[in-house]
C-alpha cells in the first residue's frame, strides 16, 4: 500500500515501527522550535500523533478542522489554475499563530506557536521534518496487516453490547 | 479509515448526508447532548449566521476500550443546500459509511431523491458506489401531518433494500438505533476486505 494514497480515501493502516519513526520526527521539530503544538494527522481529519502542549486544544476537533481548511484552499487552487493543492496555510493571531503544511498528498502537518517565535525559523525545520516524513511514507513497505485482521468476530460481539449499554436511553 | 498497531487504535467516518433542513445537525446535536462528555469530542458546527450548516459539523464518539483496542467514529454532517455540492464531495471523502436523513414531508420527495443522486454521483467520482459503501437510511420528521408513506418512500429512495429508521430527530426517536446499525455495518464491511 502507498501510504501516500491515504488522501484519496483509501485506508491508511500504520505499523508499529512506522508510527514510531513519525513520532521521533515529531519530538525533533517539537524541540527545534519550542512550538506549542504540533499535530500529525491524515487528509481525512483523522489525528495520528502529537507532541506539546495537547490537553488544551481539542485534538480531534483541530485535525477535522486543518483537513476541511486544506479540502477548501485545494478547491481554490484549482480555481486559479494550479495542478496541486496550496503547500502551506499561514493563520496568523494576536498571541498564537499556526503554520498548515502538507506532507504528500494525504497527510498535514499542524504546528501551533507563539506569535514571537519567527515564521522563518519554524518553515524552516517544518520543511526538514516533511522531507523526513515524506521519505519515511514514500518507503514504506506494503503493510501485511489487513484491516481485517484488525478487527475480529469477537471484537464486533464486544462492540455491541457496548453500543446497546452507552446508547441505552 | 486509519488504522495505527502500536496505538491499537482505529478510526472511522461517518457521514450524514441529506437534503438542506432535513435534520443532519440535529441528530449530531442530539449524540452529543445525550452522551458523557467521556464519550464525545466538543461538537464544531461551521455553519451560517443563520445556523445553516455551512461546511460542515463534526464530533468524534470514544466508545472506550474493546478487547484491548480503541475504536473512535467521526461523525460529520454535509451542507444540505444546493447550492454547497463541492463541500459535499470533499466531506464525502474517505467515509467509511453514510446515513442518509431524508426529510419524510411529502413536499421534500424531489429533493430526497435529487440529493440521493447528487449522493450516488459523488461516490461514484470517488470510484465507489451505493452498491458497496455501507450506509442506511433515516426517515426524519415522522411527527409531521405532511409526512409521505414509509410505502412510498421506501419505493422512491431504498432501491437498495438497506436497514431504514423512522425517526423525529429534534426528541431523538431513532437517532441512537440508526447511528449503532451505521456502525455496525462499517465493522462488518471491514471485517470483509
Amino acid at each position: 500500500m502507498n501510504l501516500n494514497k491515504g488522501g484519496n480515501g483509501q485506508p491508511i493502516v500504520l505499523s508499529g515501527e512506522m508510527y514510531k519513526s513519525i513520532a521521533d520526527v515529531l519530538t525533533d521539530l517539537s524541540s527545534k522550535t519550542r512550538a506549542k503544538t504540533i499535530i500529525f494527522a491524515d487528509m481525512n481529519g483523522h489525528p495520528i500523533t502529537q507532541r506539546g502542549q495537547t490537553t488544551e486544544i481539542n485534538i480531534p476537533n483541530m485535525a477535522a478542522l486543518a483537513a476541511g481548511d486544506f479540502a477548501a484552499t485545494a478547491e481554490m487552487a484549482k480555481m486559479v489554475g494550479e495542478k496541486k493543492r496550496f503547500k502551506y496555510l499561514f493563520h496568523e493571531g494576536e498571541k498564537t499563530n499556526i503554520y498548515l503544511s502538507n506532507v504528500g498528498e494525504g497527510f498535514l502537518l499542524i504546528v501551533v506557536f507563539d506569535s514571537d517565535i519567527a515564521l522563518g525559523m519554524i518553515r524552516i525545520f517544518t520543511k526538514r521534518a516533511i522531507d523526513t516524513l515524506s521519505e519515511l511514507l514514500a518507503n514504506a513497505k506494503e503493510e501485511e496487516q489487513k484491516a481485517s485482521k484488525f478487527l475480529d468476530v469477537e471484537f464486533s460481539n464486544y462492540l455491541n453490547q457496548e453500543l446497546d449499554k452507552a446508547f441505552n436511553f | 479509515m486509519y488504522i495505527n498497531w502500536a496505538e491499537q487504535e482505529i478510526n472511522l467516518k461517518i457521514v450524514y448526508y441529506g437534503p438542506g433542513l432535513s435534520g443532519k445537525t440535529t441528530n449530531l446535536m442530539h449524540i452529543y447532548n445525550k452522551l458523557d462528555s467521556s464519550m464525545r469530542s466538543e461538537l464544531v458546527s461551521l455553519s451560517t449566521k443563520e445556523d445553516r450548516t455551512l461546511f460542515f459539523d463534526f464530533m468524534q464518539l470514544e466508545i472506550g476500550e474493546i478487547k484491548g483496542k480503541k475504536p473512535k467514529f467521526n461523525l460529520y454532517t454535509v451542507p444540505g443546500q444546493v447550492y454547497y455540492s463541492n463541500s459535499r464531495r470533499i466531506i464525502l471523502n474517505g467515509a467509511d459509511g453514510i446515513v442518509f436523513v431524508a426529510d419524510s414531508q411529502k413536499e421534500r420527495n424531489d429533493e430526497n431523491l435529487d440529493t440521493l443522486l447528487d449522493l450516488e454521483n459523488n461516490l461514484i467520482d470517488k470510484g465507489e458506489s451505493l452498491q458497496d459503501i455501507p450506509w442506511v437510511l433515516q426517515y426524519n420528521k415522522r411527527d409531521l401531518p405532511n409526512r409521505e408513506s414509509v410505502s412510498v418512500l421506501q419505493k422512491k429512495l431504498n432501491f437498495w433494500g438497506v436497514p431504514y429508521f423512522e425517526s423525529v430527530a429534534h426528541r431523538g426517536v431513532a437517532v441512537f438505533p440508526t447511528l449503532k446499525e451505521i456502525i455496525k455495518r462499517v465493522i462488518v464491511h471491514i471485517q470483509s476486505i
